[in-house]
């Protein structure tokens, strides 16, 4: 078991110190010129939130239900991580390339450093939804940690289209464009400025076959108010999840296939 | 430490596709649906190249820009991989295809000491434990808080030098270090040759340099259009090489004076 442990720590200590060092000056460089510097993780999310914020309730008034301003906060957080990362996953192995075909390490690290830097910043926004939750007095109870679990399946998710956008940009530089796209118009799919107890319930029931959509309808329902519509309630039964934590895994698995058969000629063609 | 292989590289070839007939765009992609299938330039960049280097041994590889030997340097440090054949390493393997791998202009000198020794597999705690040693040997006491992009190229290739000597490694791949600085850093570059030589560690020295070739390698490749087409002692080799490179010059001095 000793001598496990022990090459488990051999074979990992590379790409862990490189991790690190590439984590390390990302977030030096990320606001190193920028006056208030890390605040920014936090003031972006709060500017973004105070826009949508000022339209939603006293613009439009398309409340989605009790306490709808954090479950606002909520939607676009969830979003933001995704599309942040896949974003900058993206584009991640080709703005390595002069390091790629220099070094030979494992190459998921370069989409693994992009990932830390993002959660960091996803957390600290967490944080943010938490003080407000305080503040406009929601509390939670234990069901709040469906929250934990509803992370690691975002996480997974947004990490293996990370990786396969990544892997596929190399050869495909059109994926950007189409990326952006995508998201755009996913953006609207996905019920983070709305709540799908607003869309007709059988649009409804398929837009929250979308992981993320079922994560922001989920993390809506254990922390906000239980009114929030969620997958199971809207197809009447449980065995429905099966069908988004389904897509992740299946993403999870395809993804870290082809970014591994892929990563061989990165060097070469990034 | 002396004894059996170091590397051992048996009939590798590389093929690259040449990067312009590449469909990397959907278009291209698109308009070849409707033409008759290209047939892909490709580029023979090795061919079926063996060769094997001893425990200890000091191995230069020399042949004309173009001939191969940056491809071979990066297969055999396995961050390109083969088109057909394989190399086996025997040891720790410390690539330096480029002094100063991941230095960024717009981190401090300090932290690109960090940056780059992590490439090298050095932990914070260990640059810690050497950073006082890598600074002095680079003589920049006075200015490793200062952005990188603010040093002069000599002060760079000076702190790059520095953390390279540091590597651990059994096995090295020097591609032309010697070809930047000036004649103080070439001379501290020889010494770390010999120290390098004393200490019984392998090294693959890719060059342009006869001299120093000459002075360091125990046996050298020749490569001409990805063949191996000599190979023996430094003195043999060298001047092959320098066999090669002559009649070229002549018929290009020849054309200048045609035209």
């Amino acid at each position: 078991m000793n001598d496990f442990f022990h090459r488990v720590r051999e074979r990992y200590r590379y790409p862990a110190i490189i991790l690190r060092a590439m984590v390390v000056s990302d977030l030096k460089l990320r606001y190193q010129a920028s006056f208030l510097g890390y605040l920014w993780t936090l003031l972006r999310p709060l500017a973004e939130f105070a826009i949508l914020y000022v339209v939603f309730t006293k613009f439009i008034r398309l409340v989605g239900g009790p306490d709808w301003a954090i479950c606002l906060l909520l939607g676009t957080v969830i979003w933001g991580f995704f599309g942040e990362l896949t974003v900058q996953g993206l584009t991640s192995i080709v703005a390595r390339g002069p390091l790629l075909c220099k070094v030979n390490f494992p190459r998921y690290v370069v989409v693994l450093s992009v990932t830390v830097s993002v959660v960091i910043s996803f957390i600290l926004n967490l944080v943010v939804i938490a003080i407000f939750m305080l503040a406009s007095r929601v509390f939670v109870g234990v069901e709040a940690l469906w929250f934990l679990l509803l992370i690691l399946e975002l996480v997974t998710l947004t990490v293996a289209v990370s990786l396969f956008l990544g892997a596929l940009y190399v050869r495909l530089r059109d994926i950007d464009y189409i990326w952006q796209v995508l998201t755009r118009a996913a953006f609207f799919a996905t019920p983070i400025i709305y709540s799908l107890s607003l869309v007709p319930e059988k649009w409804a029931r398929i837009l929250v076959l979308n992981p993320v959509a079922q994560i922001i309808q989920d993390a809506r329902h254990v922390l906000v108010s239980d009114q929030y519509v969620t997958i199971s309630g809207l197809w009447g039964t449980e065995w429905i999840r099966a069908v988004p934590i389904g897509i992740t895994l299946v993403l999870a698995v395809t993804s870290v296939i082809f970014f591994r058969r892929r990563s061989r000629s990165f060097a070469e063609e990034a | 430490m002396m004894g059996g292989p170091a590397i051992v590289v048996s009939d590798v070839s590389k093929d690259f596709l040449l990067p312009h007939l590449r469909r990397t765009t959907l278009k291209s992609r698109f308009v070849s649906l409707f033409r008759a299938p290209q047939t892909l330039e490709v580029q023979h960049v090795l061919h079926e190249v063996s060769f094997q280097v001893e425990k200890g041994e000091f191995f230069g590889i020399v042949g004309r820009n173009g001939s191969g030997k940056s491809t071979l340097m990066k297969i055999m440090a396995s961050i390109y991989a083969p088109s057909s054949g394989g190399v086996s390493v025997f040891g720790r393997l410390v690539p330096f295809i480029e002094l100063g791998v991941g230095f960024h202009p717009e981190l401090s000198g300090r932290e690109n000491v960090y940056l780059n020794g992590a490439l090298f597999g050095f932990s914070v705690k260990e640059i810690d434990a050497m950073y006082d040693d890598i600074v002095s040997f680079a003589e920049l006491e006075d200015s490793m808080d200062q952005l990188f992009k603010y040093y002069s190229s000599g002060m760079q290739v000076r702190i790059a030098f520095s953390l390279a000597t540091r590597a651990q490694a059994d096995i090295l791949l020097i591609d032309e270090v010697l070809a930047v600085g000036d004649a103080a850093f070439k001379s501290k570059c020889r010494d770390y040759f010999h120290e390098l030589k004393r200490r019984g560690t392998t090294i693959v020295f890719v060059t342009h340099d006869m001299a120093s070739v000459r002075e360091f390698c125990d046996r050298v490749i020749l490569l001409e259009g990805g063949r191996i087409t000599a190979e023996g002692g430094a003195a043999e080799v060298a001047q092959k090489y320098l066999e090669t490179v002559i009649p070229a010059k002549r018929a290009a001095q020849a054309q200048a004076k045609g035209s």
